[in-house]
């Protein structure tokens, strides 16, 4: 039974390229049966295709063999995260990163981790730490991290984001959602304004800006919006400005400005 | 005249010496061009200054620029350049001196002997035209290349024998570019090893894929194609700025491409990567959009698109959560790669369901051969249309077909073929060609889109 998930199931290997690679691996082990890091690539391959059992199999064969076996208790742990199983996970990524402080993706699997278990405070350390540690932290940790924290403090993280990443869309975005939820209209106005300025196509940024300012019971500057929307289409050149879906945008644009106050 | 030959002299017995020290054992690479500036990153076997010679004309490399540190993996950007420009280049700092020395300008030695050595070679790129405007475009396109066998070489080499003196304009990757693992030395055995011409002269736009992901993570922007490759994350050559090098655009004369990361970043439709793309589809002006990614949304190849277990439903993610945003969105031509064939869709629109749920007369919005020697070519609005259909391509084989017999029955492809080879875009205004051909060299399928 145990040699049937350490070799893996029959899904797996029906397909071709999981078959080349188990193959290979399955050679290399039969000549070298003692190689944990073999086991752990084995481990790997079955857990990249959601084979947990077979993975967890070969993974506790590597750990038999060598148990501080770099990036084992890593994997270990992102497995048992995947298989919903966070506080296990947590256990083996505190291993991983006593073996090595700076595994910034250990960092980041623990604090998914901690999240699902709500520990939000550690998730918070994990991240800020991982955060702090990579040369180019991307996007998604900025909003996991923001996702964590009360609002403002929120938006404070997604702009050091920016500062760090430039003026990534998916940060503005997600703060400007903040800031509107902080009744902080003008705020995430001007974060509209500032996508528009820097894009080749604002009048979605002039047009998002309007509905925020109408939901927001702001009227006229709803209107100056969708204006200024306006002005960027006929900016635009003819086959665009004249595309179905500018077509579409600029009827719905014509009836807000016009809407009375 | 004097004046001249002792520095010369100096440089001649320096040089060899310098040489013989040191070696570049990867590169030149281009990457990151706009109509402006290239990034040219090249990696020695001791460390070194990093400096880029160049200028218009082969002789005389004229400017130079330095990158900080003294290092074995070297990352130069040039700017300031002039768009649709051919400039020479060498890297190393001899170079410079070598040309300078030539013009008659006064040679510093000691800089010579403090700098790293020069390499003799002098290589050519031509800047991208200014965004915008059409011209003229040859994009080479590699799917899966990486194997490092005879039949990678063969695909290559028919690609350099069809394209001939035309020059490659960019090239893209789709992913699995380093078998088996995506290691330094898988990249630099299947990558670095196997193009280093193309390499030199074009620049390279790569995707992730599962074999690449192996030694990379995209969450922490860390690993081996993380490390080799300079991926615009600022929108510094188009589009939207994404903030990471997983997934990127940019523009390319009249042509906006798109890079997803179809296997490590969060592929739901409320994850960043979906917010980036719909903010960067809605950004463009370009006549065309091109978006390529490793899994493909529709194959029965090596991989089946219908299995949800297969490449632990990567395919089904691109086809129920992306490929809907994508035709919404207006694009043109979608490429990817990972099933070990090549497989051609006639016009489509709206099939995000398994094989069985395609209905011919649903989704199929023109069903001609889209050959111009055929039935008849695609024929598109030039005014951006969501949903008015795209050519979804399969083109996975530049560095194996299948080895074993595979279904090749989606039936929302027009043609499905089990063998190894690349693709050719021919981008012309409004007016895209892309040709199929095969590691024979021959030309085994062929389309054309039109937009009026």
């Amino acid at each position: 039974m145990l040699a049937a998930f350490v070799l893996g199931a029959a899904t797996l290997a029906a397909h071709p390229e999981i078959e080349e690679a188990l193959t290979r691996l399955n050679a290399a082990i039969a000549a070298q049966p003692a190689n944990a890091e073999l086991y752990l690539q084995r481990g790997e391959l079955y857990s990249r295709h959601e084979d947990w059992v077979s993975a967890e199999a070969n993974f506790l064969l590597a750990a038999e063999l060598s148990p501080r076996l770099p990036r084992l208790a890593q994997a270990r742990g992102a497995l048992e995260l995947s298989a919903g199983r966070p506080q296990d996970a947590v256990a083996l990524l505190d291993t991983a990163l006593a073996l090595d402080p700076t595994d910034a993706a250990a960092l980041v699997l623990r604090a998914r981790a901690h999240r699902a278990l709500k520990a939000h405070a550690a998730a918070l350390a994990d991240l800020d730490t991982a955060i702090a540690q990579l040369a180019q932290p991307p996007p998604e940790l900025f909003i996991e991290r923001a996702a964590l924290l009360p609002p403002a403090e929120a938006i404070r993280g997604l702009d050091e984001g920016i500062a760090r990443l430039g003026p990534v869309v998916t940060l503005h975005l997600r703060a400007v959602a903040l800031e509107e939820s902080l009744g902080r209209v003008d705020a995430a106005a001007a974060r509209f304004l500032h996508l528009a300025a820097t894009s080749e196509r604002p009048e979605g940024w002039h047009k998002r800006r309007g509905d925020l300012l109408a939901r927001a019971g702001r009227k006229a500057d709803a209107r100056t919006a969708y204006a200024a929307a306006l002005a960027a289409i006929a900016a635009l050149p003819p086959w665009l400005r004249t595309s179905p879906d500018t077509a579409r945008l600029t009827a719905e644009l014509t009836d807000q400005a016009a809407a009375r106050p | 005249m004097r004046s001249l030959l002792l520095p010369a002299l100096v440089l001649l017995l320096v040089i060899p010496a310098l040489r013989a020290a040191t070696t570049i054992v990867r590169g030149p690479y281009l990457q990151s061009a706009t109509p402006t500036s290239m990034v040219v990153r090249w990696r020695t076997d001791i460390a070194e200054a990093s400096v880029v010679s160049f200028g218009t004309e082969r002789n005389q490399l004229v400017k130079s620029v330095k990158s900080e540190g003294i290092l074995t993996e070297h990352v130069v950007q040039l700017s300031g350049l002039e768009p649709n420009t051919k400039y020479f280049y060498s890297v190393g700092p001899v170079a410079v001196k070598v040309e300078a020395a030539k013009a008659g300008a006064k040679t510093d030695t000691k800089a010579v002997i403090e700098d790293a050595p020069g390499k003799a070679a002098i290589h050519a790129f031509t800047t991208p035209p200014p965004i915008g405007p059409a011209k003229p475009t040859r994009v080479w396109v590699l799917g899966d290349p990486g194997t490092k066998n005879a039949t990678q070489a063969a695909v290559r080499d028919a690609y350099y024998k069809f394209t001939a003196s035309r020059a490659t304009d960019l090239w893209l990757m789709l992913g699995d570019n380093a078998y088996p693992d995506g290691t330094d030395t898988d990249y630099q055995k299947a990558v670095f090893d196997v193009y280093p011409k193309t390499l030199a002269t074009s620049p390279l736009w790569p995707a992730l894929g599962n074999h690449d992901g192996k030694s990379a993570n995209s969450i922490t922007q860390s690993g081996v194609y993380y490390d080799i490759f300079t991926l615009p994350t600022r929108a510094q050559a188009g589009g939207v700025p994404s903030g990471t090098e997983a997934y990127y655009s940019f523009d390319h004369a009249n042509a906006h491409f798109i890079c997803l990361d179809s296997h490590d970043s969060d592929r739901t439709a409320g994850g960043a990567m979906m917010q980036w793309l719909k903010a960067d589809l809605a950004a463009t002006q370009r006549d065309w959009i091109i978006v390529f990614f490793h899994h493909p949304p529709y194959t029965k190849g090596t991989h089946d698109s219908d299995k949800d277990s297969d490449s632990a439903g990567r395919m089904n993610d691109m086809r129920q959560v992306f490929l809907p945003v994508l035709e919404a969105g207006g694009v043109d031509l979608v490429l990817t790669g990972h099933s070990h064939v090549y497989e051609r869709s006639w016009l489509l629109d709206g099939h995000y369901g398994k094989s069985p749920t395609f209905d011919a007369a649903l989704h199929i919005k023109q069903k001609v051969s889209g050959r111009a020697d055929g039935d008849g070519v695609y024929r598109k609005p030039r005014a951006r249309t969501p949903n008015f259909g795209h050519i979804n391509n399969v083109t996975g084989s530049a560095g194996h077909a299948s080895a074993k017999p595979v279904p090749l029955n989606h039936p929302a492809f027009f043609i499905s073929l089990n063998e190894a080879g690349s693709s050719v875009l021919d981008i012309d205004g409004l007016r895209l060609d892309a040709t199929f051909v095969n590691d024979k060299g021959e030309k085994r399928d062929w389309f054309t889109i039109v937009k009026e």
